[in-house]
């Protein structure tokens, strides 16, 4: 390593490869996300698959795929010993477990370095230390990191002789509070109970969802701090037991405990403020003695008071937010960490700007969802797909035009982040961007998002974890009548069209002379309406070319 | 004048005799198409309130089905049945009829989103009131709870825990 040269990347070049030979134990975007990494570093990369993947982009873009399995997520992805020996059998030295599946259970860590091999990730002993919400939470405590009230042991689950002691513990924390799985992650196995009553029942099925979701029922109690936001920390640490903090999230936009929007800084977060939240996060780490990449998640409550939560020990799906506001790669600095090496140069200088942060960036989550239904799943076969591009704005996806988005699987189909100087510009872009978004076949949560980003109070950085029942759910019927309406009239005219005349009663009688696209500027509920016209319509009825150019688009209408 | 009914995607819990459908063709129209290429086209409303469209899947009619086409517009996606208005309009009364005559019978309950049976809460003979857990069903890594849209009792119980279900599949009778 030679200590003059000036940029990272010869840093790294400097620092060699970290391995070359590493396997993804994982699918969709963050596969591809982590072979990317890979494939810059020169790192030769091999995907794992099951029967519903085997065409999926993620096995295209690796240098080699093994199959796990049939679709089920326990008959493929979740079969840590046939990843384990993928790896020995094409010579991987690593595993890279991306999020979800294996990346935060001990024992999968265990099992990978039991073979010899390097888990990309935290060492077992830090996930089983912080991966059991319970012992994170007995952990932070130890340092003086403040936890949200609530119990430290686990709570007795179907056993009618301690329902008495439990609802007194319950009566201690106060009303309303959460059933929560010590195991969990992603709102699984979390309850939220109002009434005494109803604890024994929420114990029940929250355990019965967390046993279903992780193999592990145990739950415990814990008090609802609200209105609060959801603001969490990334973290890195290396071998030497040096962690730092790479800047916060604002994550507050979610729907049933799931996360939909995230954005970094926190809005509202004074330099002081931000300073004492990365300095719990990284206490709780280093008690835990974490290395390599690690999340803090709190709540903030109104008076700006953060409250530990847990410490996620893993890649997170929104880990692009930081990136971008950072200018890291976190996956390249993971691989260099899980190698060995000391946390590079260009994570420090980063580490100590986060306090002040030179960029805001915001990413949102388009899933198969249905806004309109409570975000429930709606799997499918994707027909158009195009996503946005141009100047601060990043996609991670891993879909094409004909993708099956799976009923096994997480609904996530595509990570949409933007960056900007500060927040209005980034969500001018993120507006920009989403507008760009073309998907058909299946129902995404794009109309959330578009609400999302032209609404003032989201702009005034009005956030809080409720936002999503406050804001969108009063107003998503009529958000998606208005549509409905527009969409009417045009399979209408595509079905007049289709039985002879070119292009459509409608459409040809356009006569549309100083017509103009202002995309959907419709006011989606008060006040939120996009006052500027976006200018990539027919704007100049003028332009000689624009006509010809209608005409021959009227002509290639389907017939 | 043509009748535009929304075909209602799966887990809608739409009613199949109160479909949401939209006539259009009117001349005073509100709204007026634009082709834009293949597969888009701009709408013209209210000022300032154009938006584009992309048209999907276009299935024809067949002898038991209604030509379908789907469209999206501002993220939302619609399947959307075509159908001559005054057709529409005789159809749904013979719907009604017939639904009134059936009020009273057995009620199938059909799987609204694929997965995997997670628990069956009821067996045959068991009397349910409206609201009752029927089954969990598991979907993209969520529990979703079944439940009786009426009271009655269970006549059949088509699957078992741990069974993977597809879209439609018949999972509970309820008398």
């Amino acid at each position: 390593m030679t200590a003059a040269d000036p940029s990272s990347l010869h840093k790294d070049r400097a620092r060699g490869r970290p391995f070359e030979r590493v396997l993804i134990a994982n699918r969709g975007e963050i596969a591809v996300r982590i072979i990317r990494a890979c494939r810059d570093l020169g790192i030769a990369t091999v995907a794992v698959f099951s029967d519903a993947d085997s065409t999926s982009p993620h096995v295209r873009f690796a240098d080699e795929a093994v199959r796990l399995g049939p679709a089920p997520a326990a008959e493929s992805y979740l079969r840590g010993d046939a990843i384990v020996a993928a790896a020995l059998a094409t010579g991987a030295e690593a595993i890279h477990p991306g999020y979800g599946f294996l990346a935060e259970r001990a024992s999968f860590a265990r099992l990978v370095e039991g073979a010899g091999l390097v888990f990309v990730g935290p060492s077992s002993a830090a996930i089983a230390a912080l991966g059991d919400k319970l012992a994170a939470r007995r952990s932070a405590a130890a340092v003086d990191v403040p936890v949200v009230p609530g119990t430290l042991e686990p709570a007795p689950v179907d056993r009618p002789d301690q329902v008495d002691r439990i609802a007194a513990q319950a009566r201690e924390i106060g009303f309303p509070l959460f059933v929560k799985a010590a195991a969990g992650g992603g709102g699984r196995g979390m309850r939220r109970v109002d009434r005494v009553e109803d604890l024994p029942a929420a114990l029940a099925s929250g355990s019965a969802e967390a046993a279903a979701a992780f193999g592990d029922g145990t739950v415990y109690l814990e008090r609802l701090i609200g209105p609060a936001r959801h603001v969490e920390v990334q973290l890195i640490g290396d071998r030497s037991g040096r962690v730092v903090a790479l800047g916060e999230r604002d994550c507050s936009l979610q729907r049933r405990n799931q996360k939909l929007v995230e954005e970094s800084p926190a809005p509202g977060l004074s330099p002081g403020e931000r300073r004492a939240l990365h300095d719990h996060a990284v206490r709780a780490a280093t008690a835990a003695g974490l290395e390599n990449a690690a999340t803090a998640e709190f709540l903030v409550d109104e008076d700006r008071r953060p409250w530990f939560l847990e410490v996620n020990t893993r890649l997170q799906v929104e880990h692009g937010v930081t990136e971008l506001v950072a200018d890291v790669d976190l996956v390249r600095e993971q691989l260099f960490v899980a190698a060995g090496e000391p946390l590079s140069e260009a994570i420090l200088a980063a580490a100590a700007r986060a306090t002040e942060p030179p960029r805001h960036a915001i990413e949102v989550r388009l899933s198969a969802e249905d806004p309109a239904r409570g975000f429930a799943p709606a799997p499918g076969r994707v027909g158009r797909w195009s996503m946005p591009s141009g100047p601060g704005v990043r996609v991670d996806a891993a879909i094409e035009p004909g993708s099956r988005v799976p009923a096994d699987y997480d609904p996530l189909i595509a990570k949409v982040l933007v960056v900007d100087d500060a927040r209005d510009g980034a969500i001018d872009r993120l507006r920009r961007a989403l507008d760009e978004v073309e998907v058909t076949g299946i129902q995404t949560t794009l109309p959330f998002h578009r609400f999302v980003a032209r609404h003032p109070g989201f702009r005034a950085g009005d956030l809080a974890i409720d936002w999503v029942a406050r804001e969108w759910e009063p107003v998503v019927e009529a958000d998606r009548a208005q549509a409905l309406e527009a969409a009417a009239w045009v399979a209408a005219a595509v079905a007049a069209g289709g039985e002879g005349s070119p292009a459509g009663g409608e459409g040809s009688s356009a006569g549309g002379e100083g017509s103009s696209v202002g995309r959907s500027a419709r006011p989606s509920s008060a006040g939120a309406a996009d006052p500027s016209p976006n200018g990539t319509g027919p704007t100049d009825p003028a332009a000689a070319w624009r006509r010809a150019g209608r005409l021959a688009a009227a002509d290639r209408w389907p017939r | 004048m043509t009748a535009i009914r929304v075909v209602p995607a799966p887990g809608t819990g739409l009613p199949e005799d109160e479909p949401e459908t939209i006539v259009v063709g009117a001349s005073d129209a509100a709204f007026r198409v634009e082709p834009w290429g293949p597969g888009r086209a701009v709408v013209h409303g209210e000022p300032g309130s154009d938006c584009w469209a992309w048209i999907g899947a276009d299935h024809p009619a067949t002898t038991t089905r209604l030509r379908t086409i789907e469209v999206v517009v501002d993220g939302w996606r619609f399947e959307l049945a075509v159908e001559d208005a005054a057709r529409a309009d005789l159809r749904r009364r013979a719907t009604r009829d017939r639904d009134a005559s059936n009020a009273s019978g057995p009620l199938e309950i059909r799987a609204i989103i694929p997965g995997r049976v997670a628990a069956v809460r009821v067996a045959v003979g068991d009397a349910v009131e409206a609201g009752a857990g029927l089954l969990v069903v598991e979907a993209m890594k969520m529990q979703n709870e079944l439940r009786a849209a009426r009271a009655g009792t269970i006549e059949h119980v088509a699957v078992a825990a741990g069974d993977t279900i597809e879209l439609g599949d018949l999972l509970v009778v309820l008398g």
